[in-house]
C-alpha cells in the first residue's frame, strides 16, 4: 500500500491551470522529494493531497483511502506559509495544536516538553510566540509537525530560516523518522538537500510532472555524455568517440560524441593499455538536471 | 475529547483568563454600585427622620393609638407622631429640634377637616400622608376591619387589555427603565463577543495557522468551536452583569419597598431571551464572515462597525418610540433584525404587543441568524486560505 497515491489530479484557479494531470506515488518509509520552481503547483498539489482543496478531476488516496478526521491525527504537515498563534505563550500554543492532533492533555504536555528540550526551546516556553526569533518559530513549527508521532510527514521548505547547526539537526531528525518507518514528503527547491536526503522524487513545472522516479535513476538518465578519467600517465591526444577533452584538476573530462557509451570508451582505453587510477561516469547534479528540465519544458508522460 | 471542545475551551479560556476581561467584567457593576451607593447615601443623609408632633384642639383624638409601622426599608423609616398638650410645648420642641414640625388639629375638624401645620422647613409629602392616615384610622377604629382597610388603602388599579394576559400596573415607571438597562447590557455583551470573534478569525488569517488547523480537524468543527467559544465569553459577561443586576435589584427591593409592584414577569424575560439570543448568534456569525473576508484586523473592525451600530439605532429614536409605541417607526424597527432586539422588549413595556408582531419579529430574527451562519461558513471556507486577498460578497454567494 502506498502512503500517497496521486492519480491524474487537475486544478484550475480562474484562467490559471495550477495542476495539470499530476500522478505519483509515495512509498511507505521513504523520503520523497516534491520539487519544482516557485509557482509550479507544488503547494496546490499538497493542499489537494491533504484535502484542503478539492481537485477538479482525478483522485488522491492517502494512507490507503480517502482523507478522514482520524487520518488527520496520523499526518504531520509543515506548510510553506508558516503560522503560529503569536499572542500566546509558546507552551500554550504547542499544547493546543498538539491536542488538536488528538493527543490527550497529559500526553501532549509530556511530548511538547520533550520536543522543546530537544529543539532547545524549553527555556523560552513562557515567552509569547511573537517574541521568538524566526528560527525559533520555525523549530516550534517543526515540533507541531512531529509532536503526535505521525505516520506521514509532509514538509514544505523545512530548512528555510534555519542556521547550519539547526539544518543539520533537522536532517538528522528526518533520517531518524525515516529509519523508524515514517514516510516523509519534502517539498523544496534546495536541490542539494534533496540529493542528500531523498530516495525518490517528482519534479513539477507549470503544473505538470517533468521528472519522476528514483534519484539515482534520474541522474543516470541525464548522464552518459561525460566521463571523468584519472590516468597514471598522459592520455593520448585522440580517443575514438570523444569529441573534446578538458583538463580537470588532476584528471580529464571526456565529452563523448553522440551514440558513444562510457563503456565503449573504457574498453578502448583498457585495450590501448593506458593505466587508469579512476574512471567515472560524470553524473549531473540535481541542480543541473533541474535547470535543464525547467528551461526545456519537456514533459514526462 | 471532541476537537470542538478543545477549540471551544481554548477560545473561551484565552479571553476569560485575561486581566483585561476580568477588569472589564467587574468594572461596570462596580461603577454602577458606586453611583448607586453615592446617590442612596445622599438621599439618606438628606432625609429628616425626626418625629412630628400634633396638638388636638378638636378633642377627637385624645386616646389615639400609634399606627403600626407598614413601610420598612433600609433607608425608609416611618416618622413617629407624638401628641403635645399645647402649642407652646410643641413650639419649644420644634425650636429645640426635637421634632421637625407639628400639626394643629382645629376645633372644627369634624365639620371642615381643617389642620394647620407649623414647620421650619418643607416637610416630606409622605409625612402628610402618614398623618392623615393616622387621623382616619382613629376615626374609623370602630368600623368593620374590611371596610376600614378599603377606605384607608383606596382602589388598586390594574390596567388590562382585551386580547392578552398583559397587565399594566398604574404605579410602574420602572419596567421601562429595566428594558433600557437590559438593552444596554446586551449591547455591551454583543460588542465584546463580536469584537473577540472578529479578532479570533482575522488572527487566524494574519497568523496563517489555517493550514495546520485544517489538517487537524474539520472546518465545521473548528468554526463552531470558535463561534461558540467567543459567544460564551459575551454570554458570561451578560450573565454576570444580569446576576449583579439581580443582586442589586434584591437590595433595591429591600431598600425601596415601593419597587415591589414593578410589573415585570416571566413573559418579559422570555421575550428578552427570544430576541437577544438569535440576535447574538446573528451578530457573531456576521463578525465571523467579516473576519474571514477581510485581510487585517483594522479593516475588519471598520466593516464590523456597520453591523454593531444599527443595534443602537432604537435608542436614538427612543422619544419617538415612547410617544407612539405602535407607530410605524416602532413597528418597523421591530421587524428589522438589527433593531428588533432593542425595540421589542422596550415596546412590551409601553404597550400591548399583538402576538403576530412578536411571532413575526422573532421569526425574522431566527431566519436572519440562520442565514448569517450559512454566509459565515461559506466565507470562512473560502476566505481563510486567502492570505492578503479580500473576498467579495459575490464570491461568497456564487454557487459552486
Amino acid at each position: 500500500m502506498s502512503s500517497i497515491k496521486v492519480n491524474q489530479i487537475s486544478k484550475r484557479f480562474g484562467n490559471q491551470q495550477a495542476v495539470d494531470r499530476v500522478s505519483f506515488e509515495v512509498e511507505p518509509g521513504e523520503i520523497f522529494g516534491l520539487l519544482g520552481p516557485n509557482g509550479a503547483g507544488k503547494t496546490t498539489s499538497i493542499r489537494i493531497i491533504l484535502d484542503i482543496f478539492k481537485p477538479d478531476s482525478g483522485e488522491v488516496e492517502i494512507l490507503g483511502g480517502k482523507m478522514t478526521d482520524e487520518k488527520k491525527n496520523q499526518i504531520g504537515y509543515l506548510p510553506e506559509e508558516r503560522g503560529l498563534y503569536q499572542d500566546i505563550t509558546l507552551e500554550v500554543c504547542l499544547n493546543y495544536l498538539a491536542r488538536l492532533k488528538g493527543l490527550k492533555p497529559a500526553e501532549a504536555a509530556a511530548r511538547v516538553e520533550q520536543m522543546m528540550k530537544r529543539f532547545d526551546l524549553y527555556d523560552h516556553r513562557k515567552k509569547k510566540v511573537k517574541e521568538l526569533s524566526k528560527g525559533m518559530q520555525q523549530k516550534a513549527q517543526l515540533i507541531i509537525t512531529l509532536v503526535h508521532d505521525p505516520q506521514l510527514v509532509i514538509i514544505d521548505e523545512p530548512f528555510s530560516a534555519l542556521d547550519p547547526v539547526n539544518t543539520q539537526m533537522v536532517k538528522d531528525l528526518l533520517r531518524e523518522e525515516r529509519d523508524k518507518g515514517k514516510t516523509i514528503v519534502m517539498c523544496t527547491h534546495q536541490m542539494h538537500q534533496v540529493e542528500e536526503l531523498c530516495d525518490r522524487l517528482v519534479l513539477i513545472n507549470h503544473g505538470k510532472v517533468m521528472l519522476y522516479g528514483k534519484l539515482s535513476d534520474i541522474r543516470r538518465q541525464y548522464s552518459g555524455q561525460e566521463v571523468i578519467v584519472h590516468p597514471l600517465n598522459e592520455l593520448p591526444a585522440q580517443i575514438p568517440g570523444v569529441s573534446r577533452i578538458d583538463r580537470d584538476n588532476s584528471g580529464y573530462i571526456l565529452h563523448l560524441a553522440d551514440q558513444t557509451t562510457p563503456q565503449a570508451i573504457l574498453k578502448n582505453l583498457v585495450e590501448q593499455g593506458i593505466p587508469l587510477e579512476r574512471f567515472e561516469v560524470a553524473l549531473p547534479t540535481l541542480d543541473e538536471i533541474f535547470i535543464q528540465v525547467v528551461t526545456s519544458r519537456g514533459e514526462v508522460s | 475529547m471532541n476537537k470542538f471542545w478543545i477549540v471551544f475551551s481554548h477560545e473561551y479560556l484565552r479571553h476569560v483568563k485575561r486581566k483585561r476581561f476580568i477588569l472589564g467584567l467587574i468594572s461596570i457593576p462596580l461603577f454602577m454600585a458606586v453611583i448607586m451607593g453615592v446617590s442612596i447615601l445622599a438621599a439618606a443623609l438628606s432625609e429628616d427622620n425626626r418625629p412630628v408632633g400634633f396638638i388636638d384642639q378638636s378633642g377627637l383624638f385624645k386616646d389615639a393609638q400609634p399606627q403600626p409601622a407598614k413601610r420598612s426599608g433600609l433607608f425608609v423609616t416611618q416618622v413617629k407622631i407624638v401628641p403635645f398638650a399645647n402649642e407652646t410645648e410643641a413650639r419649644n420642641a420644634l425650636d429645640d429640634g426635637e421634632i421637625q414640625a407639628f400639626y394643629i388639629i382645629q376645633p372644627d375638624y369634624y365639620a371642615t377637616g381643617n389642620v394647620k401645620m407649623i414647620a421650619q422647613d418643607s416637610v416630606d409629602s409622605n409625612i402628610h400622608r402618614d398623618f392623615s392616615e393616622y387621623l382616619l384610622a382613629h376615626l374609623l377604629k370602630n368600623e368593620n376591619p374590611t371596610i376600614r382597610t378599603r377606605i384607608l388603602e383606596g382602589p388598586e388599579l390594574v390596567l388590562r387589555t382585551f386580547d392578552s394576559d398583559q397587565q399594566f400596573n398604574s404605579r410602574n415607571p420602572f419596567g421601562f427603565l429595566i428594558a433600557i438597562f437590559s438593552g444596554v447590557i446586551f449591547m455591551l455583551a454583543v460588542n465584546t463577543s463580536g469584537g473577540y470573534l472578529l479578532q479570533a478569525v482575522v488572527e487566524e488569517k494574519e497568523n496563517r495557522t489555517m493550514e495546520v488547523i485544517l489538517t487537524s480537524l474539520s472546518t465545521d468543527q473548528f468554526m463552531a468551536g470558535k463561534i461558540f467559544g467567543n459567544l460564551s465569553v459575551g454570554l458570561t459577561q451578560l450573565l454576570f452583569w444580569l446576576l449583579m443586576a439581580g443582586v442589586a435589584a434584591l437590595f433595591a427591593l429591600r431598600a425601596f419597598p415601593d419597587l415591589r409592584d414593578v410589573g415585570i414577569g416571566f413573559s418579559f424575560f422570555s421575550l428578552m431571551a427570544l430576541t437577544f439570543l438569535p440576535a447574538f448568534v446573528m451578530i457573531a456569525a456576521l463578525m465571523t464572515m467579516v473576519g474571514s473576508t477581510a485581510t487585517e484586523s483594522r479593516e475588519a473592525q471598520q466593516i464590523a462597525g456597520l453591523f454593531s451600530l444599527p443595534i443602537a439605532i432604537p435608542f436614538w429614536f427612543i422619544a419617538a418610540i415612547m410617544e407612539n409605541p405602535n407607530g410605524p417607526l416602532a413597528i418597523g424597527f421591530s421587524f428589522f433584525p438589527f433593531t428588533a432586539p432593542m425595540t421589542l422588549p422596550l415596546r412590551s413595556m409601553l404597550t400591548n404587543l399583538p402576538a403576530w408582531q412578536v411571532g413575526l419579529s422573532i421569526g425574522i430574527l431566527i431566519l436572519a441568524a440562520a442565514a448569517s451562519i450559512w454566509l459565515a461558513s461559506r466565507a470562512f471556507r473560502l476566505g481563510m486560505l486567502r492570505y492578503g486577498k479580500k473576498l467579495t460578497l459575490a464570491e461568497i454567494l456564487r454557487p459552486r
